[in-house]
């Protein structure tokens, strides 16, 4: 039987060598051959030694030796590489899929957001001063002033895209926190999609009370039907997060939440390319010259193609209903 | 995910990994202020990044004649809030499950199942921010750590992923006896040891720490057991660190013809 010391006078060499060819990449396959295959060979008569010295040796050098294969492990087992295919096969077929198969979430999160949203324009329409009450004076006198001009010569030159930036920030932000606060039982999807809603309700009101709807509406129907649908389907998936912690099917609660994780990674990163679609559109076309006729035709079309692109997309052929 | 209830596991902050090959091995989770520290680390980065490219903008603003203008300020939102959302998932797949902050504090994001992170777990892991937030501070995502015994705040628990240390570690050093054992002291023990495995072992890992404690503590701990097991083989104990040494030495000599 050898000694601990002796183990490690006969072991050291190989450690000290898989040390340093881990050392020198994050992920082994940026190495070369022979070291990638070296590293396999150190790795498996390390775990090996691992063995042996949980039950011979002391706690330290368990650790170190704990600690070298971790690191080995990780580098052998690099992240998952980001694949253009699978991405692509995502957006074709996967998210259409997933949120048909989730309509129900789909439809509650839209009735969410779309009921306060109307509620918001009645409001700010025909009852005075109800927009005012809740918004402040500013924000929304700020926001008719914005709109009042129009977009027939474009906006001037970088004159808006300060606001672009900041309503692109802005709303992506809103959409992932509709998504992120469904953690909380889904109750966090509730309140944004409700107040996320009535706010953009309440201003489109007030600005189309200014006198100024025709402006604001052709600026939002470009990049709304992907803004805002992007904003209910990350509701969506917070609502299916909440869901399934609140209804596990007797599993435990984080295991009922694992299992509709790959469902919801889904739904988000098909919003969340939705919402980069919308940023590009809100950046460059919703500002622009073009007469409002020709936008509101685009708009249609965008719409038509974001609602057959739901229905649609990644049907099996011959099983389409 | 049940947890298969094999034995006990003991009280630790280490979470054992099975891999593929059938390798067990341990590793330690990463506690909330390490990871505290990452997160700052980080922070300054993204910070800094933002202000180089202020810098940027207003010296190409200046140079056209304009302060700062708004097309730089809207070029500027829109970096901070892609630096904002895709900074932390960007780096944790370039560097496998690491960003720079990690790095610097030895972290690595992997599945609670020790497997590399997958790009769709790096995203939810990262959107859910969000949530740990609130109210400010991160207070949701410290107060669940603190309740789950990996350390885990709620964007890893949708994600199915923990955080765990991969410091560097000294190989452990060889033992030596210092002044080595003469053959006079050697003799003044008993051929055969009338002591156990564990009580062998006990020992060697004392003579080990030995280096790291204090000569007050060694004395201390040492005056603990050497006089049990001096009275057990029936001699004096004078020095009691120094016997201990001595019997791990006949220990080893006997063990070392086998």
């Amino acid at each position: 039987m050898k000694s601990q010391d002796e183990i490690v006078a006969a072991r050291q060499v190989d450690w000290r060598e898989l040390e340093t060819i881990v050392s020198r990449a994050e992920a082994l396959h940026h190495l070369d051959g022979p070291s990638i295959s070296r590293a396999a060979a150190l790795y498996r008569s390390l775990s090996g030694d691992l063995v042996l010295c949980r039950a011979r040796c002391t706690p330290d050098l368990v650790a170190y030796l704990d600690n070298l294969a971790g690191r080995a492990h990780s580098a052998l087992y690099g992240a998952e590489p980001f694949r253009i295919p699978a991405f692509w096969s995502l957006l074709t077929r996967d998210f259409p899929r997933t949120l048909r198969k989730n309509a129900s979430f789909f439809a509650l999160s839209s009735a969410l957001f779309l009921i306060p949203c109307a509620i918001g324009i009645v409001l700010a329409l025909f009852v005075p001063d109800a927009a005012s009450q809740i918004l402040p004076r500013s924000m929304l006198d700020g926001m008719a002033d914005m709109y009042s001009k129009g977009f027939d010569e474009g906006r001037g030159e970088g004159a808006d895209s300060a606001m672009a930036g900041f309503y692109v920030r802005n709303n992506v932000g809103i959409a992932f926190r509709c998504f992120a606060t469904g953690i909380f039982f889904g109750l966090g999807s509730v309140f944004y999609l409700i107040y996320n809603g009535l706010n953009i309700g309440m201003v489109t009101g007030w600005v189309t009370a200014a006198g100024f709807g025709r402006n604001i509406g052709t600026f939002m129907c470009g990049h709304g039907p992907f803004e805002l649908t992007a904003i209910v389907v990350a509701g969506a998936a917070g609502l299916r997060m909440g869901y399934s912690l609140v209804i596990t099917r007797g599993r435990t609660r984080l295991g009922s939440l694992r299992e509709s994780a790959p469902d919801i990674v889904r739904l988000v990163v098909g919003a969340a390319v939705m919402l980069l679609i919308a940023a590009g559109i809100e950046g460059f076309w919703s500002p622009s010259g073009a007469p409002p006729p020709v936008k509101w035709t685009v708009a249609a079309l965008f719409s038509l193609l974001v609602t057959a692109y739901f229905l649609f997309a990644g049907r099996e052929r011959g099983r389409a209903r | 995910m049940a947890e298969p209830a094999r034995r006990l596991q003991p009280i630790d902050t280490t979470a054992e990994i099975e891999t593929p090959e059938h390798v067990r091995f341990h590793y330690p989770v990463a506690g909330p202020a390490r990871r505290v520290v990452a997160w700052v680390l980080d922070w300054l980065i993204r910070g800094a990044i933002l202000v180089v490219f202020a810098i940027f903008a207003l010296m190409g603003g200046l140079a056209v004649g304009d302060a700062i203008s708004d097309l730089s300020v809207g070029l500027l939102l829109v970096i901070h809030f892609l630096l904002e959302w895709t900074y932390y998932t960007l780096w944790e797949i370039a560097w496998n499950g690491r960003t720079p902050g990690k790095r610097a504090l030895d972290l690595r994001v992997v599945s609670v199942h020790g497997h590399p992170l997958r790009i769709g777990d790096s995203f939810l892991r990262n959107l859910l921010r969000a949530a740990d937030f609130l109210p400010l501070g991160y207070a949701i995502g410290l107060v669940v750590m603190a309740r789950d015994g990996r350390f885990r705040r709620l964007g890893d628990m949708v994600a199915g992923t923990m955080v765990i240390v991969e410091e560097r570690r000294a190989v452990a050093t060889t033992l030596r006896i210092d002044p080595p054992p003469t053959p006079k002291e050697l003799s003044s023990l008993p051929q055969r040891l009338p002591l156990s495995g564990d009580e062998l072992e006990a020992i060697e890992l004392f003579l080990r720490r030995k280096n790291g404690l204090g000569p007050a503590r060694e004395e201390e701990l040492a005056a603990m057991v050497a006089p049990i097991f001096a009275s057990r083989m029936g001699i004096r104990n004078k020095d009691s660190a120094r016997l201990l040494a001595l019997i791990h030495a006949r220990a080893s000599e006997r063990r070392r013809p086998l």
